[in-house]
């Protein structure tokens, strides 16, 4: 319940075929499920341009993973995906409080809009109403 | 939104004379305010935040096509000014902005 979800996302090398980007992607994965975590998502993004160059390379295929875990893991799976070969860069983003907040505020706003919806006058959906809203300014 | 004559002013109309509140409704403002003291007033359109009228709640630094609407060419994070969002939104696009720059999503300078 109280575990944190943290979105590991990272760059192989752009000369590594498909099948050794699977790999990768399931080599992570372990990374993961060795420190204790939970794979919730794998995404594989494909071959992307860079917006500069990381390690002399200009592309890469970018891999996703969302997990979930402690604190820990990160510290164990960030320090795996260093030494990794093939990997040129990799960020990792914790994402549950974010998404939490971003969910509440969107109840928020359903609840609200449920409350105009409530009210009796509000409901008429024709733009050229001949009684013009009272919350509304007179439109000249 | 109400018109842009009354009201808040539409965000423009800086240094007006008091006495004249709504002088001329949207469009026409320009003209009728060149008249009075050959000052011109530029109604600029009211600059909305876009992630608050998309409803964006959370702003991912994975989304490049959205958050490379905020971001010129040279790769700069532009004042809020520039695009009118929110304080709020401002701070999670700086953010996200931030993230995509790590990752070789977005450039830090370009060129």
């Amino acid at each position: 319940m109280s575990e944190r979800i943290y979105e590991i996302l990272f760059i192989a090398d752009p000369n590594l075929g498909e099948p050794e980007v699977d790999a990768l992607a399931a080599q992570v994965q372990g990374f993961v499920e060795q420190a204790g975590g939970k794979l919730q998502k794998l995404e594989k993004w494909g071959k992307k341009r860079l917006a500069y160059s990381v390690r002399r390379h200009h592309e890469g295929s970018y891999v996703l993973l969302s997990v979930e875990g402690g604190g820990g893991l990160i510290k164990e799976v960030e320090r795996r995906l260093k030494v990794t070969d093939g990997i040129i860069r990799f960020l990792t983003v914790r994402v549950d409080e974010e998404l939490r907040k971003a969910e509440r505020r969107k109840a928020q706003r359903a609840l609200g809009e449920e409350k105009r919806k409530g009210r009796p006058h509000a409901t008429t959906p024709t733009p050229h109403a001949t009684t013009p809203h009272a919350t509304e300014g007179v439109q000249q | 939104m109400s018109s842009q004559g009354g009201g808040f002013g539409g965000g423009g109309g800086f240094g007006r004379p008091g006495g004249r509140s709504g002088g001329g409704a949207g469009a026409k403002g320009g003209a009728a305010g060149a008249k009075d003291g050959g000052k011109r007033y530029f109604f600029r359109r009211r600059k909305v935040c876009k992630f608050c009228a998309d409803k964006i709640d959370y702003v991912d630094y994975k989304d490049v096509k959205l958050i490379s609407q905020f971001v010129p060419e040279r790769g700069k994070i532009l004042p809020r000014r520039m695009f009118g969002t929110c304080a709020e939104h401002q701070r999670k696009l700086t953010e996200a902005i931030k993230r995509a720059r790590q990752i070789a999503l977005l450039p830090y300078a370009a060129d």
